[in-house]
């Protein structure tokens, strides 16, 4: 594989983001900035920092991950009964009600889905530190189904919204967003940046 | 690449620089240090916050959800029902709750938790708004200061929550609850002034506990010797003194209710202090009888039927309650073959006012003065206190005219002289009036009458002849003399005539002695004013 292969890297050329101009990286050059010849954009020859950043992020997602599942996220008031819900609980519910397809789309979209972007990008993570050279090809795969599948998950976000701007009865029926929605869309957020800033040319560079 | 290669060749020897990468801080570390700090101060809050788990026992878990009901104290909510388990014997449930850190210092002995379920009663409705939002726990905190506990048992019966109202509590000792409930109203002049709060049954199962609730300001009219009664339902009295009913409201007829008063005729005594004892009693009436501590037995022997006497019933001196019938048996004297009754009475000396000398007496000398009133003709009496219920009493009463008798006061109880009812009185004294009319001799007076009659059925015979006699004799002669005196009348008449010569001669002679009478009448006349003619004659020329 590798000896078929020529990488943008191995011949010390640099691609700019804005124009595409190739350009020759002679060397290092310690800490300075390259900048394109041509328009002045910043050139990397990889994501800066790309571990690091997807390191934190990761972290966070993590953290908020926890609050996010153990918290009510929608507070329904119904005729003078109020009733908080977690996610799971709300999951619970409708499995209980018998309405398995809306159980496993909230169970897929809004449980299962971070969780296995947390696990994938931190698999990847450590998959690149210890320069596994195992499959290189499935990760980067996987890697692609991380960033496609992430954006799902704000479904659950979007669909307390529209509840909560939509179910204003009075005393009939309110709903309102619990705290938990604030920080499941921040686990959302986190972890597409995450995923962004994840660059699967490492998974390659240990490669060469 | 030669050239490079050529380069590399020439430096070869030369060492390689160190290049130290400087760690530099990303700025990306943010982002997990702000996650970590909010889920940190999140982990702190939950925490803190977290307050004591309790048990709370219940026999039933109706309208109860783990992790949905709440525990709300003055509707706020305090704290959320975590899990409900049935007791190892499955008697009641246990339920499992957490409650805010706040009320961590509260949760005392003191504490009570009940079910607020809609509940409709004759008082009133309560609770209406779970019928929607579900039931809650309800929770009182209860009087500061009882040992610290995170196991309660739960009440079925909300209670009545006073924790934080201005009032006092006091508790009130009945014989029987009657229809009072929790939340039964307490009247005060007919005022709703407070209720009921709470009742059990004391200690020795003998009383019944009555805690109750007087609001601020009406709390302050409550003096040692206020006097509770219950006023629950209609009270009909039908005694000796007629029928009478009595309520304090509407309410208290359909649900029960108290009302107190001090009674006037005692000393108020000090303001009742918190959680004071009184005794409820049974009615109105009975809160003035009961005033009285001090009872003295007396035993009364009637002979007659004391039908229409009952235990209860008053003794009445000259007409005033003095006491009342305890107990009333038969005793069947074997010796004398003859029935008696004894009739067990109460007085209560203390509702006679003693003037004049001391107001305290000793026995002696109360004994001395009983001696001596009986000796002035007192003796008990069964009276008809009501004609219409025909209920008797016992009036005591000075008879003058009653046999002399004694107090005997060598028996378990003094002994005090009877006499009989006046119905029995009536009795006799009809029975007497009755023997005597027997004592009449109705033959004899019937013998003599007949011979009466006899006799002057012959003294009439006699008489019819003497009229016959009278008839046949008198009657001609009587009729002759008629007829004479007849003529003699006509004969009379006949000379008095005016046409007779006689009446004319009469008449004649009449005017003639009239003439003369004025002849005479003329000369006297003249010789009143000359007296003097009598001797020298009329005086003519003098006269002319």
């Amino acid at each position: 594989m590798n000896d078929t292969s020529m990488t943008a890297a191995s011949a010390s050329l640099l691609s700019c983001h804005s124009c595409n101009l190739l350009s020759k990286m002679s060397g290092s050059h310690g800490h300075g900035h390259a900048l394109c010849p041509r328009c002045g954009a910043p050139l990397h020859q990889r994501k800066s920092n790309s571990l690091t950043r997807t390191w934190a992020l990761i972290i966070a997602a993590a953290i908020f991950y926890i609050p996010a599942n153990v918290l009510p996220i929608t507070v329904v008031t119904s005729l003078g009964k109020t009733q908080a819900d977690t996610i799971m609980s709300g999951v619970i519910y409708f499995v209980q009600t018998g309405m398995w397809p809306i159980a496993l789309v909230i169970f897929i979209a809004s449980v299962f889905v971070p969780l296995v972007k947390l696990f994938l990008l931190t698999f990847l993570l450590i998959s690149v530190q210890r320069k596994w050279k195992w499959r290189p090809k499935d990760r980067t795969r996987l890697y692609r189904i991380t960033e496609v599948v992430g954006r799902w998950s704000m479904v659950d976000i979007f669909v307390v919204t529209i509840l909560v701007a939509l179910v204003k009865l009075g005393g009939l029926a309110t709903i309102d967003a619990g705290p938990a929605a604030n920080y499941f869309a921040a686990v959302v957020v986190t972890t597409m940046f995450a995923a962004m800033s994840f660059d699967p040319r490492l998974i390659w560079d240990v490669m060469e | 690449m030669a050239e490079q290669n050529t380069s590399e060749s020439r430096f070869k020897d030369a060492p390689e620089a160190v290049v130290k990468m400087r760690k530099q801080f990303s700025i990306v570390w943010v982002v997990p240090l702000v996650a970590l700090l909010i889920g940190g101060w999140l982990a702190f809050k939950a925490i803190s916050e977290k307050g004591p788990t309790i048990t709370i026992t219940f026999k039933t878990a109706e309208g109860l959800e783990a992790g949905k009901t709440t525990i709300k104290y003055k509707d706020v909510e305090v704290g959320q029902v975590q899990s409900i388990d049935l007791s190892e014997d499955g008697s009641h449930v246990i339920v499992t709750a957490e409650l805010g850190k706040k009320a961590e210092p509260h949760l005392t002995e003191n504490t009570r938790f009940w079910v607020v379920r809609a509940r409709i009663a004759a008082g009133g409705a309560s609770g209406l708004g779970t019928l929607f939002s579900g039931a809650y726990i309800g929770i009182d905190l209860g009087k500061p200061g009882g040992k610290p506990t995170r196991s309660f048992t739960g009440l079925e019966i909300p209670p009545v929550v006073t924790t934080g109202l201005p009032g006092s509590h006091f508790t009130l000792k009945a014989e029987k609850l009657g229809s009072l409930d929790i939340g039964s109203p307490i009247y005060y002049r007919q005022i709703k002034v407070g209720q009921v709060v709470a009742y059990e049954l004391e200690k020795n199962g003998k009383l019944v506990d009555i805690k109750i609730f007087i609001d601020a300001p009406h709390h302050g009219d409550i003096f040692e010797n206020t006097r509770f009664w219950n006023a629950s339902g209609l009270d009909v009295v039908l005694d000796a003194s007629g029928i009478r009913v009595n309520t304090e409201s509407f309410l208290t007829m359909m649900i029960g209710g108290i009302a107190y008063d001090t009674p006037a005729n005692l000393e108020p005594g000090a303001p009742a202090e918190e959680g004071a004892t009184f005794k409820l009693y049974a009615s109105r009436d009975k809160i003035f009888e009961k005033a009285y501590v001090e009872k003295k037995p007396w035993l009364l022997y009637f002979d007659g039927s004391v039908r229409g006497l009952a235990v209860g019933a008053p003794v009445e001196l000259q007409g005033i309650q003095i006491g009342e019938v305890t107990d009333i048996t038969l005793e069947f004297d074997q010796k004398k073959l003859a029935f008696r009754i004894p009739v067990l009475i109460e007085l209560e000396p203390e509702r006679v006012k003693f003037i004049g000398g001391e107001s305290k007496l000793s026995t002696m000398e109360r004994k001395r003065g009983m001696d001596i009133l009986v000796e002035k003709g007192l003796r008990a009496q069964l009276k008809t206190g009501s004609l219409l219920t025909g209920q008797l009493l016992i009036g005591l009463d000075f008879h003058s005219e009653a046999a002399p008798a004694k107090i005997n006061w060598d028996g378990r109880y003094p002994e005090l002289p009877t006499i009989p009812t006046p119905m029995e009185e009536i009795t006799s004294g009809v029975t007497r009036i009755v023997e005597k009319f027997e004592k009449i001799p109705l033959e004899q007076i019937g013998k003599d009458l007949q011979q009466t009659m006899a006799n002057l059925s012959k003294t009439t015979a006699e008489l019819q002849t003497l009229v016959q006699k009278l008839d046949a004799n008198v009657a001609p002669a009587a009729t002759d003399t008629l007829k004479q005196a007849q003529t003699t009348l006509i004969k009379v008449d006949r000379l008095l005539n005016a046409d007779s010569p006689t009446g004319h001669e009469l008449k004649r002679a009449l005017a003639e002695l009239a003439d003369a009478a004025r002849n005479i009448s003329i000369l006297m006349d003249y010789l009143e004013r000359h007296p003097d003619s009598v001797i020298f004659g009329k005086e003519q020329s003098n006269e002319k």
